[in-house]
């Protein structure tokens, strides 16, 4: 009697199984090492990620929190058969309100004159005509001008020196005497998500602002539009003495009303109507 | 002695007849035009509590009341009411409306919860956000500082907006002495001046030069 299945067709079982095992990738860095790097290695950047830019956290961002410790500087997870980027020199914080100008990104060069005297309803620079990120991720080649002025969220008063950080593309700005940044290219990101249904109206940015002896402020939602100047505020506050837990202040700019007025409009139902479609 | 009876009647009917002519006074109250008054210089903006969501609630309670400079006010409004990105002559006209609006109830004060306010800082009246200002909605209040759009006598009337629809003329809101802030752009978009914009939404309505 023939034995099924047989110890030929057993060990070939085997062998195949073996093979798939070994084709499975293997992934030989530490899991928290991962973590911390997962998100340079997914999202998709204006500039070059340097290790410049942990370097500059250090020795601009020494904040208050004497118990915070900082992050070692970062490598990005690279293409092996891709060449390696061309490094910048960091620029030294006294010489420009720039603090690192990254490369590749739609930078207005030192000698612009536009960026110092801003004229309304100039276009804004085309990125080099390439594609800052995938069009599906809300990623777009316009740009549009922006400033930020950051004041003391007390006094209201304007903060000289304070460290802005653009998120989506790692710009970083420094505020002159006024509280300003100079005028800057910032990228218009709308969110894809709802763009097959109700087109967004307007772009959302964020940034951060450093400054010592004051909380961290992160303002996200900076609505930006094609075509013209924008500015936006960025209030910070003072850590005082009975400040015990020192944490980032959050401000989230909401949405425009006018289209979240389409928005409503858009899904309403016959049945449902709520407050009903706009009407005079 | 009949004819006195007679007389007497007939002149107590006619004073009672003329009674309510002489009780009523007189209306005496003179309209508020911008011929009698001055565009204002501060605005009382009342400052409601936010919702969960962070956002000013406009049944919210009044927290504290705020005083903005008039033109700082407007500057601050019309951002959040029309799209820095719209047309100039767009822009403009939503900057009469903003302005006018709040001129009218700078002239209208209320009191709520022991407050006395001009405006707050909801839909209740117009969305302001301190220190919100974009630059070209700054142009266009720039454009229109030395005019007003009033009633043809100078009086100084609210003049009301509402959203719209998109890539529309509304002709509903026209009907209602209303502006749609849509409108505005959609008429822009065609060619029109901020002054024919106005014209279109707000009937008999005059625009006037204001004396420096």
């Amino acid at each position: 009697m023939k034995r099924f299945p047989s110890a030929r067709s057993v060990m070939l079982a085997c062998a195949a199984a073996g093979a798939i095992a070994m084709a499975i990738p293997v992934d030989d860095t530490p899991s928290h090492i991962n973590h911390v790097h997962s998100l340079r290695g997914a999202v998709a950047t204006m500039g070059q990620i340097q290790d410049t830019v942990a370097n500059n956290n250090q020795t601009i961002g020494n904040h208050a929190t004497g118990n915070r410790t900082l992050v070692p500087p970062a490598k990005p997870r690279q293409n092996p058969s891709a060449p390696t980027p061309p490094r910048t020199a960091p620029v030294q914080p006294g010489t420009g309100n720039q603090v690192k100008p990254p490369s590749g990104s739609a930078q207005p060069s030192p000698n612009q004159s536009e960026a110092a005297t801003p004229t309304p309803g100039s276009q804004p620079s085309a990125n080099n005509g390439t594609a800052i990120g995938p069009e599906s991720w809300g990623y777009t080649r316009k740009t549009s001008k922006l400033r930020i002025h950051v004041i003391d969220g007390r006094t209201k008063q304007p903060l000289e020196g304070a460290e802005v950080v653009v998120i989506e593309t790692e710009q970083r700005f420094r505020t002159d005497k006024n509280g300003d940044t100079p005028w800057f290219d910032a990228p218009i990101f709308r969110n894809p998500k709802y763009r097959p249904m109700v087109a967004e109206l307007h772009g959302q940015l964020g940034v951060i602002a450093y400054k010592n002896g004051y909380r961290d402020s992160i303002h996200l939602g900076i609505r930006m539009h094609e075509n013209i100047r924008q500015e936006a505020t960025v209030w910070m506050y003072k850590i005082g003495p009975g400040d015990r837990r020192i944490e980032p202040v959050l401000y989230q700019e909401p949405y425009h009303h006018l289209w979240l007025i389409q928005l409503a409009d858009k899904f309403r139902q016959q049945s449902q109507i709520g407050e009903g479609p706009e009407r005079p | 002695m009949k004819t006195l009876r007679r007389r007497s009647t007939m002149a107590a009917i006619g004073f009672m007849l003329a009674m309510p002519g002489l009780i009523a006074a007189p209306n005496v109250e003179a309209a508020q035009t911008i011929y009698n008054t001055s565009m204002p210089s501060v605005m009382r903006v009342a400052i409601r509590e936010n919702n969960a969501s962070g956002e000013p609630d406009p049944r919210g309670r009044i927290i504290y009341v705020q005083a903005v400079p008039f033109v700082t006010y407007c500057e601050d409004v019309l951002p959040n009411e029309w799209f820095p990105s719209w047309r100039p002559e767009a822009l403009k006209a939503g900057a009469m409306a903003v302005k006018m609006f709040a001129w009218y109830h700078h002239l209208h004060p209320v009191t709520i919860d022991g407050y006395t306010f001009d405006v707050d800082n909801t839909t209740n009246f117009q969305h302001f956000q301190d220190l919100s200002s974009q630059p070209t909605t700054n142009a266009a209040f720039a454009a229109i500082q030395n005019v007003a759009y009033t009633r043809p006598n100078g009086e100084i009337i609210e003049l009301n907006y509402s959203a719209g629809y998109q890539n529309d003329p509304n002709w509903q809101y026209r009907n209602a002495q209303k502006m749609a802030q849509w409108g505005t752009e959609y008429w822009a978009e065609k060619g029109q001046n901020y002054v024919q914009i106005l014209q279109f939404y707000y009937q008999n309505r005059a625009l006037m030069r204001l004396q420096s």
